[in-house]
C-alpha cells in the first residue's frame, strides 16, 4: 500500500479582472500543449419554464460567430491551428473548452473572449442551429432504445421544475426559442462576472497574464442574473412509473434516490457507496447478478453530481424471462447489507486505490484538468479544491459509507422506473 | 485596449518544438518483442500486449472463438476464480482487460507504477494459465446470444453489418458479427487450441509505456513468462476484396424510426499503402471533423444533422472509405444527394492551398495532444508496431503530412473516393425513405432489423 505516497498538489494561481471575470492558471510545461476553459454559471437549472433546452440551444450559437469571428469560423479557427475543442450544457453550467499547441494561446483566448464579448445572432443561424439541436435530440434520446429513461427518472426523483426538467428540452419549447429570447440569455448570462476561465498546459503566466488582460478585460460586466432556488422537500416527486419504450428490445428498470448536494460527506459517502455497489467486475452487484444469479445481460450505476439536490442510479437490462422485482429485492439486499455491515476492510482498500489511481490519470491530460479546476472554481469559488478534494475522499470512513447508505438509499427515497418494450419487435 | 488587436486572428508565440523520443526495444528468448518507453512523469504504467493474430483468423467452423478466447482469459486461471482475479486487479485500483480486433489480439492493463510487480504477476496468469471454465464458458454463451439481440436494436450496428457485406463480401472483414449457431460450437477445447493458436510470443509484440525502468521490466518479464514456449504465426490467405461494378441501395426498415443513418461506402486501402498520407489529408478537406466539407455542408448550412463526417479505416489487409450521418427522415433524399455532390467535388477540383494546408495544420498541430495522455501514447507507439510502420514513423509523420500537395489530394480521391460503385446503407423507416432515395441506384433491397432480405428491386 502506498500509504507514505502523497500527490504533489498544483500550484495553481488565481486572480480576477476588474469586470469580475475568475481566472485560475495551473502552469505544466510537461507537453507543449495548453488547455482553457471558460464555464458560465448557467444550466438548464436556469431555464424558464417555457424555454426548456433553451440553455443548450443557446451552447450551439456560440459556435455561430461574433463580431470578429465569422459563423462557424471558431471550428476553423482552432482546427487549422491543429486544436480540438468542445461545448457541453449541463444542469449546472455551460462550458466550451480548447486544447491547442502551446504556441497558439492567443488565438484560443481572441476566440473565447470575441464570443463573451460580442456573440452575433441572426435568425437563420438560430433556425439552422435549432434543426441541428433537434437532430441531437433524436439521435441521443428519441431514436435510442432506452434513451429517454435518465431524463424520465430525473422528473421523477425532482419535485422542484428547476431540477426535474431535461437539458435537452422539448420540441415546442425549441421551436418558441426567438432571436430576442438568445440576446436577452446572452446579455444576463454570458458576462464575465458570472464566468470563470482557467488555464492548464505550457504557458508562461506573465504572458498569459497580459493575453488574458488584453482579450477579456473591456468586456463590460452585468447586474448579478437572477437567482434561482434549486431546493427540494426530502421525498421523491413519484415512486414508480412505466415507460413503454417502442424502440427497447428487453425489459429493463432504472432505480434512483435522491441525495444531497456534491461537495458534503455525505454525497461523498454515497459515492463511495456506489463504487462498492456497482463499479467494475469485482463490485458487489456485478458479483451477485451478473455473475451469481445469471439474471442480468447489463448492470449500471452512476451518481448525477449537483450544487443542490443530487441523485444516485442503479439500472440493470435483466434476461428475457427473469423477474424483474426478485432482481430488485436483490439489489436492496445487498443495499441494506452494505447500510447495516459498511463496506469490508478489503473494499476500503479498493476504494483508496481506485480514488489514487483516478487522480493520478486526471493530471495527466491538460483538458481534464483544466476541466475539474474550473468547476471546483465555479462551484465552490476555490480552485484549490482540486489538491484537496482527493483527501476529502480519502477522509470517509466505512462507518460514514453505511450511515449514508443506511440513510438515503431505502425504499421511501427511491423512484423506480419500469421499462416495457413497446416495439413491433424491433 | 487596441481595437485593431480585435479584428484579425492573432499571430502565434514562439513554436515550441515536440519530439517523442524512440523507446527501448529488445526480444525476449522466447522471440518476444519487448518495447519500452520510460517516463516519470506520473506514478502510471500502461501495458500493452498485442498478438498478431486476430479475429480473421478464425476458420469457417471457428467463428468467435478468438474473441470469447480474449474475453474468457480474464475469468478463471489455474490459480485464482474469475472473482478473485477481478478482486485482486481492482484492489490494487488497476485495470486488466484483453479483446480481440479483425488483426489483433490485445491484452491491455494500467496501473499505478507502486504495483508494476502485481501487475506482471496478473498478466503471467492470465496468459500462461488460463483454464477456461465450463461455467463461464457457458455464461459467455448465453450473455453473447442476448447481446447478438440487443445488437438488433441498434442503428449503427445494423449498418455496419450491411455496408461490411457490401465491402468486402467473402473477404473476412465482412465478418462484423456472429449467428447463434457461431455461439452454440464454442467450447472449452477448441477455446483452449485457440489460446494455444493466439496467444505465441514470437508473433506478438509487448509494449510498456510509464514510470518503469527497463531492466526492471525485462527482469520481471523473463521472471514471469518463463516457460512461455514460441510457436508459429498463422497464414493469411483471404478472398480478395470484390470490385464493384456499380452503385445499390440497402435498406434496413426499421418501422417508425425518427432518423435515417446512412452509412455511404466503397473500399479503400491497407494500413502500410503509400496512398496513407494522401488520403489521411484528402479525408480531413472531406469529412474528418468539424470544420470539414460535409459538417459544414449536411450541419452548418443545411440542418439536415447533428454531424455529419467521412472516416478511413485502414486495416492490416485492406481497408474501407464511409461517409455518414444521423438524419430526420425527410431530408434522407436530400441529404444522400449533398454527400454525392461533395464526393465529386473533391474529386473534381482541386483543393485550395489555404484549405489544404488548414487541414495539414490540423493534423500535425493535433499530434503533441494525441501524445499527451499515456493511453494516447501507447496507441501512437502501437500502431506502429502492429502495422509494421517505419522505425523513424512518429519522427517524421508530421513532414509527411505536410509534404501531401493538392494534386496528391485529388488522385487519393479520384482513386479512392467513387461514387459511381458505391454502396448506400440506410437504416431507418423504409416506407419513407424508399421513394426519397431509390433515384441513387439501379437497385433497392430491403432488410428487416433480424438481417432477413424482404425485398428486392
Amino acid at each position: 500500500m502506498p500509504h507514505s505516497f502523497k500527490l504533489p498538489p498544483l500550484n495553481l494561481e488565481q486572480f480576477s479582472l476588474d469586470n469580475g471575470l475568475r481566472v485560475v492558471l495551473d502552469r505544466d510545461d510537461s507537453i507543449p500543449v495548453v488547455s482553457m476553459a471558460v464555464y458560465y454559471d448557467v444550466g438548464s437549472r436556469n431555464e424558464r419554464g417555457d424555454r426548456t433546452g433553451f440553455a443548450h440551444l443557446f451552447e450551439h450559437m456560440m459556435f455561430q460567430g461574433s463580431e470578429n469571428v465569422p459563423k462557424a469560423g471558431h471550428f476553423q479557427y482552432i482546427m487549422k491551428a491543429g486544436g480540438t475543442m468542445n461545448g457541453t450544457t449541463s444542469s449546472e453550467r455551460t462550458n466550451y473548452y480548447e486544447t491547442l499547441p502551446a504556441d497558439q494561446l492567443p488565438l484560443g483566448l481572441w476566440l473565447e473572449s470575441d464570443r463573451m464579448r460580442s456573440l452575433a445572432v441572426t435568425q437563420e443561424n438560430l433556425d439552422n442551429q435549432r434543426e441541428a439541436v433537434k437532430e441531437e435530440k433524436r439521435l441521443r434520446y428519441d431514436n435510442q432504445p432506452y434513451g429517454q429513461i435518465f431524463d424520465l427518472i430525473s422528473s421523477m426523483i425532482y419535485k422542484n421544475f428547476a431540477n426535474s426538467h431535461s437539458t435537452i428540452g422539448s420540441m415546442e419549447h425549441l421551436d418558441a426559442a426567438s432571436v430576442e429570447d438568445v440576446q436577452e440569455f446572452f446579455r444576463i448570462y454570458y458576462a464575465p462576472n458570472n464566468a470563470v476561465l482557467v488555464l492548464s498546459g505550457a504557458f508562461d503566466p506573465n504572458t498569459a497574464k497580459e493575453l488574458i488582460e488584453k482579450c477579456f478585460g473591456d468586456i463590460p460586466s452585468q447586474p448579478a442574473p437572477p437567482a434561482i432556488n434549486v431546493e427540494e422537500p426530502g421525498e421523491v416527486a413519484s415512486n414508480y412509473s412505466e415507460w413503454h419504450d417502442p424502440l427497447a428490445p428487453f425489459p429493463a428498470f432504472l432505480i434512483g434516490w435522491k441525495i444531497p448536494q456534491r461537495g458534503t460527506e455525505e454525497f461523498r459517502a454515497l459515492y463511495l457507496a456506489g463504487k462498492v455497489l456497482y463499479d467494475g467486475d469485482s463490485s458487489r452487484l456485478y458479483q451477485k447478478l451478473v455473475k451469481g444469479d445469471e439474471s442480468v445481460i447489463q448492470l449500471f450505476g452512476f451518481t448525477d453530481e449537483r450544487r443542490g439536490p443530487s441523485s444516485i442510479f442503479v439500472g440493470a437490462i435483466p434476461k428475457p424471462d427473469e423477474d424483474l422485482s426478485a432482481i430488485r429485492e436483490t439489489i436492496m439486499n445487498e443495499i441494506r447489507d452494505l447500510s447495516v455491515h459498511g463496506p469490508t476492510p478489503s473494499e476500503m482498500e479498493k476504494i483508496e486505490n481506485q480514488l489514487l489511481n483516478d487522480a493520478v490519470r486526471t493530471r495527466q491530460s491538460s483538458l481534464a484538468r483544466t476541466q475539474q479546476i474550473a468547476e471546483f472554481a465555479l462551484y465552490d469559488n476555490d480552485p484549490n479544491f482540486f489538491n484537496s478534494e482527493l483527501d476529502s475522499l480519502l477522509k470517509i470512513s466505512a462507518e460514514q459509507i453505511k450511515l449514508a447508505a443506511a440513510k438515503f438509499l431505502n425504499t421511501d427515497n427511491r423512484a423506480l422506473l419500469d421499462v416495457v418494450p413497446a416495439g413491433s419487435g424491433a | 485596449m487596441n481595437p485593431e488587436f480585435r479584428k484579425h486572428p492573432p499571430e502565434s508565440l514562439a513554436s515550441v518544438p515536440f519530439d517523442i523520443p524512440r523507446p527501448f526495444e529488445t526480444t525476449l528468448s522466447n522471440g518476444l518483442r519487448v518495447v519500452i518507453f520510460e517516463n516519470e512523469r506520473l506514478p502510471l504504467v500502461s501495458y500493452r500486449l498485442a498478438f498478431f493474430a486476430g479475429d480473421i483468423d478464425e476458420t469457417e467452423n471457428g467463428r468467435g472463438l478468438v474473441s470469447a478466447m480474449a474475453l474468457l482469459l480474464t475469468e478463471g486461471t489455474e490459480n485464482y476464480s474469475s472473482q478473485q482475479l477481478a478482486e485482486k486487479i481492482e484492489r490494487l485500483g488497476a485495470g486488466i482487460s484483453a479483446h480481440s480486433s479483425f488483426d489483433f489480439t490485445t491484452i491491455s492493463a494500467s496501473s499505478l507504477s507502486f504495483y508494476t510487480s502485481a501487475i506482471f504477476e496478473m498478466l503471467s496468469e492470465i496468459i500462461l494459465k488460463p483454464t477456461f471454465p465450463e461455467s463461464e464458458i457457458d455464461l459467455y454463451r448465453r450473455n453473447l446470444l442476448e447481446n447478438l439481440k440487443f445488437q438488433r436494436s441498434q442503428p449503427p450496428f445494423l449498418a455496419s453489418e450491411q455496408a461490411a457485406r457490401l465491402i468486402y463480401g467473402k473477404h473476412p472483414y465482412s465478418h462484423v458479427s456472429l449467428k447463434p449457431a457461431d455461439v452454440e460450437r464454442i467450447d472449452r477445447e477448441s477455446l483452449q487450441r485457440t489460446h494455444r493458436k493466439v496467444l505465441v510470443p514470437n508473433n506478438a509484440v509487448m509494449l510498456i509505456v510509464g514510470d518503469v525502468r527497463r531492466d526492471e521490466v525485462i527482469k520481471e518479464l523473463e521472471q514471469h513468462l518463463d516457460g512461455w514456449q514460441p510457436g508459429s504465426a498463422p497464414v493469411r490467405n483471404f478472398p480478395e476484396v470484390p470490385k464493384r461494378e456499380k452503385r445499390s441501395i440497402t435498406v434496413v426498415d426499421r418501422p417508425g424510426s425518427s432518423q435515417s443513418n446512412i452509412v455511404i461506402a466503397n473500399s479503400g486501402f491497407d494500413r502500410s499503402s503509400p496512398d496513407y498520407f494522401a488520403s489521411l489529408v484528402m479525408n480531413q478537406v472531406l469529412g474528418a471533423g468539424a470544420s470539414s466539407r460535409v459538417f459544414m455542408n449536411l450541419r452548418e448550412e443545411k440542418g439536415y444533422t447533428y454531424g455529419a463526417y467521412t472516416r478511413m479505416d485502414a486495416r492490416s489487409l485492406a481497408g474501407d472509405i464511409e461517409a455518414t450521418a444521423e438524419v430526420r427522415n425527410d431530408v434522407t433524399g436530400e441529404s444522400i444527394s449533398e454527400f454525392f455532390k461533395e464526393f465529386e467535388r473533391i474529386r473534381d477540383e482541386k483543393v485550395e492551398a489555404e484549405e489544404l494546408s488548414d487541414a495539414q495544420s490540423f493534423l500535425t498541430g493535433v499530434f503533441p495532444i494525441r501524445a499527451e495522455t499515456q493511453e494516447g501514447l501507447t496507441s501512437l507507439l502501437i500502431n506502429r508496431e502492429l502495422y509494421g510502420l517505419p522505425e523513424d514513423y512518429l519522427e517524421t509523420y508530421r513532414e509527411r503530412v505536410k509534404s501531401v500537395t493538392a494534386d496528391e489530394v485529388m488522385d487519393a480521391a479520384q482513386k479512392y473516393i467513387r461514387p459511381a460503385e458505391m454502396a448506400i446503407v440506410v437504416v431507418g423507416d423504409a416506407a419513407s425513405v424508399v421513394p426519397q432515395i431509390k433515384e441513387f441506384a439501379p437497385t433497392v433491397e430491403v432488410f428487416d432489423t433480424d438481417g432477413s432480405l424482404i425485398e428486392s428491386q
